[in-house]
């Protein structure tokens, strides 16, 4: 094709830098005009490989189903991708994280405070406020009534945890756990804040925790997905955020990093069964056809996107024999309903995602994630705590003891939190029986056990008001730079080149590594 | 610690100064206390109560002052870590202030409590030797020196490679020091990995440090070819045929420090065959017939 008859060579030639040395899809024979002008358009927004990469592109294209290994690790020294092996030794192969969105009161879960107690109904002292701007939801109010704790604590276990009476289970394995108390944030609302907690910015677009795990490390499990998603029902429905995909996007990774959300009931993967009279042989040589034609089409344009289209049609076949073997839970023992509790049968509750979750961990996906809603307490917090307690308490504890029993604690490490914390006083009136609680983003509470953490340990202090942070603050990017590092990943290094930035999990400003919490 | 308790310190300084003297000059073994008690005091302890400062009037730079104990009296008593001072101090949680080591500094890890609680549980000799404590965790590597697990495979990446193709297992590894040896990773497909094709495996024998058999059809004869890959460290057996007849296969892997037997038919008589196993820390049989009773690095339940 003479540069005349591409109607749009100029606009070509500027926008795209290598125009005229590889062949594009105007090249293409039988391709009609409508389509070839809307790949130019698009071609504009991609990021294509660079001309060096391409080389080796098509030689990953042909260790695809197996990118991690030797000799991917002898050529690091070109890398041009990362090895897919750690930077050191990892302590975590594996991880499962129960985000518990809406963000649970640290109050009544995590931060014992009993000063609170001398103080009931008294103001929130302005020093201790700060002059922090509120939301809107309790900026107006006329008082801050100090509310502590309807629910009592107790010590539990050798290292002496103060735990609420609301975990009477997780209390039996609470040595396990390694307490975060002084975690911290900018984001004051749930979307940024929630964003902010999966990718690392409160801005979607970014890949989400499991997508760089999956990107630096690869698959474990070439049969099932890298990277898990699983939204449990609700016991209550009260300012329940919506979850998006944005929360486990590969954002600007290769989308088969991105999470696959397994869904409730008789059909876990969404159009993974074969249509009436499609049978299994018919469907792999249309997957192979399919992806022959991409093969093609990836050697002449080098769009990565395309090995990764090619990457999932295999992906969803492989699935089609690991999935129904991965949901059949009935070759479980007795004792795993006994652990679980009654509510693991039914597909979609916590419990039944949390028995699913260390099916997973033992086949090998590296990074599950549970989500379970409805814990914005902004009123009626007693009650609907302990309902969201009742829910997950048992299931979390019988998760925790069954991967311990089964030796995969070690190296499977498991996390716990939302998304920021809650406020000291009261929104809304405060009764004895009742009250509710705001976003607080300068501290909350989470949990970390396994993989690598040191257990019966607490981290990090808040003031007597859990209003402020006085020890060992830990930033979201802190917690991130330590998940990691117990992959063994530097979080320095796992980096992509994205909008004129190295962009990493943890962003431009400076992380730490918490090492007084890794075992 | 009260001083009605006395101070037996004195009573134990002659009779182990004599009995430690006699007993180092008929066996050349390191003993369990110069090997892991006298490191972690050491590390942790000796700086506030040494030959320098004397906090609480007590010093633990050699077995014969940790027995004398503090002014307040003896720190340890002999089969009983719980009912130690010594012990006591070493597990308070890191809020309390008599925690020691005291003043904010690192506390000791899991592994090093251990090997202090089982040496006064066995009569905080100075006598006993390694082999005396089968349960002992070892203790974390100081983090610069890195020891080398296996040897540099880089030089065998093409072989490597073919084995894994021809075998269908992967040979990962563990990270991109290339003496931290290679994972053996099945996950994928388990069922095609069996007896033989771990026998094929003989040429990386040397490089595999933790091997991931849960789930494939691996069985007793099998255990042949793995006893050959003596510098592995982990070794997963989950739901896998093994029984405990084959068990006694696995004597050679002196370096072995995690066996995972769940789901397998091994009962108490299989991990007999793992006692003089020096380094192994857990061993894991859920869904076996193993009892905990049977050695205390089971986890059972
Ligand atoms: C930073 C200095 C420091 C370090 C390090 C330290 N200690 Fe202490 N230790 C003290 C001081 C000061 C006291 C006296 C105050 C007290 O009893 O808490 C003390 C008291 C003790 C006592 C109580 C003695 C008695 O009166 O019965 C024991 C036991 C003890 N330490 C053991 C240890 C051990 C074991 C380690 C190492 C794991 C250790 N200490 C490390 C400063 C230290």
């Amino acid at each position: 094709m003479t540069p005349n008859d591409n109607p749009f060579a100029r606009d070509h030639d500027l926008c795209s830098d290598h125009c005229g040395e590889h062949p594009t899809v105007w090249d293409l024979p039988h391709v009609p005009l409508g389509l070839k002008r809307e790949w130019l358009r698009l071609e504009t927004r991609r990021q294509f490989l660079g001309k060096g990469v391409q080389a080796l592109g098509w030689a990953g294209l042909a260790t695809l189903l197996g990118r991690n290994g030797v000799a991917q690790a002898a050529e690091s020294a070109m890398a041009t991708r990362p090895a897919l092996v750690p930077n050191f030794a990892p302590k975590a192969k594996r991880a499962i994280y129960l985000f518990m969105a809406g963000s649970p009161s640290q109050f009544e879960t995590w931060d014992y405070k009993p000063m609170l107690y001398d103080m009931v109904d008294k103001d929130l002292p302005e020093s201790v406020r700060g002059g922090q701007v509120l939301t809107g939801m309790t900026a107006s109010q006329a008082r801050f009534p100090i509310a502590p704790s309807i629910y009592k604590f107790a010590q539990h276990g050798k290292a002496g945890h103060w735990v609420s009476e609301l975990f009477p289970h997780t209390a039996k394995v609470v040595d396990e756990l390694c307490i975060l108390k002084s975690l911290h944030t900018e984001a004051i609302n749930h979307e940024p804040a929630i964003l902010q907690i999966t990718t690392g910015n409160m801005f979607p677009g970014r890949p989400s925790l499991g997508s760089w795990l999956s990107y630096g490390l690869g698959a474990i499990n070439e049969e099932l997905p890298t990277f898990v998603v699983m939204t449990s029902k609700m016991p209550h429905r009260t300012n329940v955020q919506a979850l998006s995909n944005r929360l486990w996007s590969s954002g600007f990774l290769s989308p088969e990093h991105a999470a696959v959300a397994l869904r409730a009931g008789s059909d876990p993967v969404l159009h993974l069964n074969n249509p009436k009279g499609i049978d299994g042989d018919v469907r792999r040589a249309m997957i192979s056809g399919v992806n022959d034609l991409n093969r093609q089409l990836f050697e002449r344009v080098g769009d990565p996107e395309i090995n990764a289209r090619i990457h999932q049609y295999e992906m969803a076949f492989r699935m089609q024999t690991s999935v129904p073997e991965l949901t059949d839970f009935s070759n479980e023992p007795a004792s795993t309903w006994d652990l679980y509790g009654p509510k693991a049968k039914e597909p979609g509750t916590y419990a039944y995602n949390c028995l699913m979750a260390r099916r997973l961990a033992e086949r090998g996906v590296r990074f599950t994630q549970i989500f379970l809603r409805s814990w914005d307490q902004h009123s009626n917090l007693p009650k609907n705590i302990r309902l969201m307690a009742e829910e997950s308490d048992q299931p979390t504890y019988a998760l925790l003891t069954d991967l311990k029993r089964r030796g995969l604690l070690d190296d499977t490490l498991v996390i716990w939190g939302g998304e920021f914390g809650r406020t000291c006083y009261s929104q809304g009136t405060l009764t004895a029986e009742n009250y509710g609680r705001d976003h607080h983003p300068r501290c909350f509470s989470m949990w970390m056990a396994g993989g690598g953490i040191k257990p019966g340990t607490t981290f990090g202090e808040t003031d007597d008001f859990s209003y402020n942070i006085v020890k060992d603050p830990v930033h979201i990017r802190d917690l991130h730079a330590t998940i990691l590092h117990l992959f063994g990943l530097d979080h320095n290094r796992l980096s992509v080149k994205f909008g004129g930035l190295d962009s990493r999990l943890t962003g431009v400003l400076p992380a730490q590594v918490i090492d007084a919490i890794l075992a | 610690m009260t001083g009605a308790k006395g101070r037996p310190g004195w009573r134990w300084l002659v009779a182990l100064v004599g009995g430690f003297a006699l007993g180092s000059a008929v066996r050349a073994e390191t003993t369990f206390y110069q090997a892991r008690i006298a490191p972690i005091m050491d590390r942790h302890c000796v700086v506030c109560h040494g030959p320098e400062k004397k906090k609480a009037g007590l010093r633990v730079d050699s077995f014969e002052w940790v027995m004398i104990g503090a002014e307040s009296g003896a720190i340890v008593k002999p089969g009983d870590p719980k009912g130690s001072e010594l012990y006591r101090r070493i597990t308070l949680p890191a809020t309390e202030e008599e925690v020691m080591p005291s003043d904010g500094k690192p506390l000791l890890s899991r592994e090093e409590i251990k090997n202090i609680e089982l040496w006064i549980a066995g009569g905080a000799s100075a006598e006993k030797v390694m082999a005396d404590f089968p349960g002992a965790p070892p203790l974390a590597r100081p983090k610069a020196i890195a020891e080398a697990l296996a040897p540099d495979w880089t030089s065998r990446a093409a072989q490597i490679t073919a084995l894994e193709q021809a075998l269908g297992v992967r040979l990962l590894p563990r990270s991109q020091v290339p003496t931290d040896g290679l994972i053996l990773r099945t996950a994928s497909s388990p069922a095609r990995c069996d007896d033989a094709a771990l026998a094929k495996l003989a040429p990386v024998a040397d490089l595999i440090v933790e091997a991931e058999l849960a789930r494939t059809r691996v069985t007793d004869a099998g255990l042949g070819a793995v006893a050959q890959w003596t510098n592995l460290r982990a070794l997963d057996l989950t739901r896998t045929g093994v029984t405990s007849a084959g068990l006694a296969r696995l004597q050679p892997l002196r370096r072995l420090e995690r066996l995972n037997l769940t789901d397998t038919s091994v009962d108490d008589a299989g991990v007999g065959h793992l006692r003089a196993l020096p380094e192994l820390r857990q061993i894991w049989a859920f869904g076996a017939k193993v009892t905990e009773a049977a050695d205390p690095r089971v986890v059972a339940k």
